[in-house]
């Protein structure tokens, strides 16, 4: 079976950002030049050096009845467009197979404040404030408001993620995970990210230019959504079809928390890969919507990025949109993947703009055979394949390929079992002080690992966790990164709540100390893919790098993903994770929540497993846990739908099933699951009913949240580490881990003997 | 070398870079192999010692040198404290 043999195509549009509150208006506005950015109006920045920022002159009632935060009523807009475009109505038949998969950087940044704000006069914070929080969230409240059946996940990959969501998309629908689905980005104005740039001394003081004065960057906000639909469905349902969407590339800098290879070599490897996995060569490509920030550093590493790779393609367009619509991170892939369909489909590319007379003769100089477009848009007939690029902190970088032509289908790799090779544990122990299961860890305990000093102050504890159980999964399975190997190993992490305690801390400092007093050392740690990035910094893994925050099961569902990885033949190996802490930040929140006491013990930790495919194992003599025989993920939009934290029978069978029927297994021939049963009365009954119906009075499941706490994602990962682990251990042939998200999502992989 | 300045900066840059007190010296090269500081370290020191001090070393000058260590950074501030 060849896995890349699905035309995949986009059926529908949805943006709004500073330039226009639906796709027509920002597309109009992004080719007559007409930029969004003004002084700042949602807070006070007179302290600050600069005053810029590219905000949408929408309240948040005008983008989404009910309350939600405004990241999700930004994307809540967008895909409410993007639906009507496509011809699908909220609660349709068609809504009720639709999947969403959404980019955030910063996620619910305003309510994070708005909280915050409301501790620090000694008041009790709202707790809709903070359920609204995390990026968890993001994606199955928007698929709750339009009834969106399908699967969800929240790409928190920083600036690369809205591109990142199209990317997986594209490779749900080839997997065969699902036919339609809403992908895209959404991220708000918010003060957290305006004084930690400010702080970085990244913003521009004026409107940003990128490629020109290279000042800085201008932040934004907004949201862009695309309908990713395979043909067959498309054509069956008689849609609209914009374009074709051939394929994408992702790939790690393995440098730096927040600046670019100066060599480009990421970048580089970004643009080949989503040439390669296209079916193109480097000739083929028309237009390439750049990632384009205004930082010296970044433009200056994406022009030679551009040149050496473009280097023998005499006809390649190149333009940067941020000048219009700022920088609106993890929204900006998916608002530039939508203004590069409209540019494709019209033959019209969008400008770069702020070029002065003088600007532009410095431009002709540097560019050399680029058609680098300045100030006003280039209508080109011919154009046919359009790429889109973001480029992200933790050097995580990811390039789209759009066509009008959808002959150059690319066959990729024929299918391989996949098994667990190497398993690294970071669990947490009972501290009678806290009531809490943290982890252990020191500097010793990293110096083991050859981790310097000079290396470990900079992460996080989220990121210590992560790369401790990283390295002792590489240890375990006897992998050595090394210039052979390099970018064929990837990185899939989960979480639930990523880094909250850095987000927090960093938002009461500038509310204490004001918004120009942001720290330049905290703020990188604040974004949910620094994890992933220190530990491709340390490691040197260059590879696939994603990190989908989507509640406890996102330590299952990054190795979905991981599968899903190999299987396209993106990478041979892959290290998938599920990581979060606990500390002072996360107790308190979730004893506000309510969701600690009565059984429920919060705990911590990373559980890192190395998926590697059958020849890849073979060639190195792994040890093999066990076969990874059945994977799937599946929701339910039945019930309270405004509850998000809703249980779901039929979405709990439905993963059994699915896993069962890929194995080509019976409910009789499981003998165990290790479950997520966390101690709620609730949830354990509700899961033993689930598995009693399936399996029968005898399965037996095993809860290893009694022994390890609630340490959410972690605890995902760790049912399936020990679900391996049994297996290698021969005390049984076949077992399943399965784990629950928010918005009734749920997870299950199905591991047999190897 | 004044000492309670260097104090000062010291403490500054063990809670504000995380910096092990017990491997930073007065005289440890910030920016070498043992504490192996970045450029955004860097930025992180300007605004610590404009809040400990209300010396703007990068507009009053300050050069990669006056950067290298603890006491080469108290040199720098003592110079420019009263100005």
């Amino acid at each position: 079976m060849l896995m890349n043999e699905r035309r995949c195509v986009i059926t529908g549009l949805g943006l709004v950002c500073a330039i226009g509150s639906d796709t027509e208006e920002c597309f109009e506005s992004a080719l007559k030049g007409r930029s969004g950015i003004a002084d700042v109006k949602g807070f006070d920045t007179s302290n600050c050096y600069s005053h810029k920022g590219a905000e949408v002159p929408l309240t948040n009632e005008q983008l989404a009845k009910g309350r939600y935060d405004r990241t999700t009523a930004l994307g809540i807009k967008a895909a409410g467009e993007a639906m009507a475009d496509a011809g699908i109505s909220a609660d349709s038949e068609d809504a009720a197979k639709i999947g969403v998969i959404l980019g955030s950087c910063i996620a619910g940044a305003a309510c994070v404040e708005k909280y915050y704000v409301q501790k620090s006069k000694g008041e009790k914070g709202d707790i809709e404030d903070l359920k609204a929080m995390p990026a968890t969230v993001i994606a199955g409240n928007v698929a709750d408001y339009y009834n969106c059946g399908g699967i969800t996940a929240n790409i928190v990959n920083a600036c690369a993620a809205g591109t990142l969501s199209v990317a997986m998309a594209i490779d749900l629908i080839r997997g065969g995970k699902g036919e339609i689905f809403l992908a895209g980005g959404c991220d708000s104005f918010s003060s957290l990210a305006f004084s930690g740039f400010h702080a970085l001394r990244a913003l521009d003081s004026n409107d940003c230019s990128p490629f020109n004065h290279s000042q800085g960057i201008t932040l934004g906000e907004g949201a862009g959504v695309l309908v990713v639909e395979s043909y067959e469905h498309a054509v069956a349902r008689g849609a609209k079809i914009y374009c074709d969407v051939l394929g994408s590339g992702v790939s790690s800098d393995a440098y730096h928390i927040t600046a670019p290879r100066p060599d480009g070599e990421g970048q580089m490897s970004v643009i080949r890969r989503a040439i390669k996995n296209s079916g193109l060569d480097f000739t083929d490509i028309d237009y390439v919507n750049a990632h384009g920030t205004g930082t010296a550093k970044n433009d200056e590493s994406e022009f030679l990025s551009l040149r050496t790779s473009f280097a023998d393609n005499d006809h390649v367009s190149v333009s940067s949109t941020k000048s219009m619509t700022g920088h609106c991170l993890g929204a900006a892939g998916a608002i530039e993947a939508v203004l590069t369909v409209k540019a494709l489909t019209e033959c019209k590319l969008p400008p770069t703009t702020g070029y002065s007379d003088e600007d532009l003769k410095v431009l002709k100089e540097k560019s050399g055979d680029i058609d680098f477009i300045a100030n006003t848009p280039r209508e080109r007939a011919d154009v046919k394949y359009a790429m889109s690029n973001s480029f992200a902190f933790g050097g995580n970088n990811a390039s789209i390929v759009f066509a009008k032509d959808p002959n150059k289908l690319n066959l990729l790799c024929p299918k391989q079992d996949l098994y667990v090779t190497g398993i690294g544990i970071a669990a947490g122990e009972l501290d009678e002080a806290t009531n809490t299961y943290t982890v252990k860890m020191d500097g010793d305990t990293f110096k083991s690992y050859g981790v310097k000093t000079a290396f470990l102050r900079k992460l996080d504890r989220l990121s210590q966790l992560q790369l401790l159980s990283g390295v002792k999964a590489l240890e375990d399975a006897g992998i050595t990164v090394n210039g052979e190997n390099e970018d064929k190993i990837g990185i899939c992490i989960g979480t639930t709540d990523g880094p909250m305690t850095e987000i927090a801390n960093f938002q009461k400092e500038i509310i204490r100390e004001g918004i120009e007093k942001g720290s330049a050392f905290a703020f990188p740690n604040t974004v949910y893919n620094a994890a992933g990035g220190y530990l491709s910094i340390f490691t040197g893994i260059k590879g696939y790098n994603v990190t989908i925050a989507n509640g406890f099961q996102s330590g299952l569902q990054s190795i979905c993903a991981a599968a899903g990885a190999i299987m396209f033949g993106y990478e041979n190996i892959m290290l998938a994770s599920g990581t979060d802490e606990c500390t002072d930040i996360d107790i308190d929140l979730y004893n506000d929540l309510g969701l600690t006491g009565e059984g429920v013990t919060l705990g911590e930790g990373s559980v890192t497993c190395v998926i590697e495919k059958d020849s890849s194992a073979a060639e190195r003599g792994a040890k093999r846990y066990a076969k990874i025989a059945g994977f799937s993920s599946a929701r339910d939009t039945s019930g309270d739908r405004l509850n998000n934290s809703r249980l779901s029978e039929t979405a709990l069978t439905k993963v059994i099933e699915n896993v069962l029927e890929e194995a080509g297994l019976k409910a009789e021939d499981i003998s165990c699951i290790y479950g997520f049963g966390n101690g709620s009365t609730k949830l354990d009954d509700f899961e033993k009913e689930v598995y009693k119906k399936i399996f029968g009075d005898g399965i037996e499941v095993k809860l290893i949240k009694k022994e390890f706490g609630e340490a959410r994602a972690a605890s995902a990962s760790l049912q399936f580490a020990k679900l391996a682990q049994d297996i290698h251990d021969g005390k049984f042939e076949n077992g399943i881990a399965v784990s629950c998200g928010t918005s009734a999502l749920y997870s299950a992989l199905l591991l047999t003997k190897a | 070398m004044n000492n309670e300045i260097a104090e000062k900066i010291k403490g500054m840059l063990v809670e504000r870079l995380r910096i092990p007190a017990d491997e930073l010296e007065y005289d440890s090269e910030l920016f070498g192999e043992d504490i192996g500081l970045d450029s955004i370290d860097s930025i992180e020191i300007i605004v610590g010692i404009e809040n400990l001090f209300g010396v703007d070393i990068s507009g009053a000058g300050a050069t990669r040198e006056d950067f290298r260590s603890i006491e080469t950074l108290t040199a720098f501030v003592e110079a420019h404290k009263e100005d």
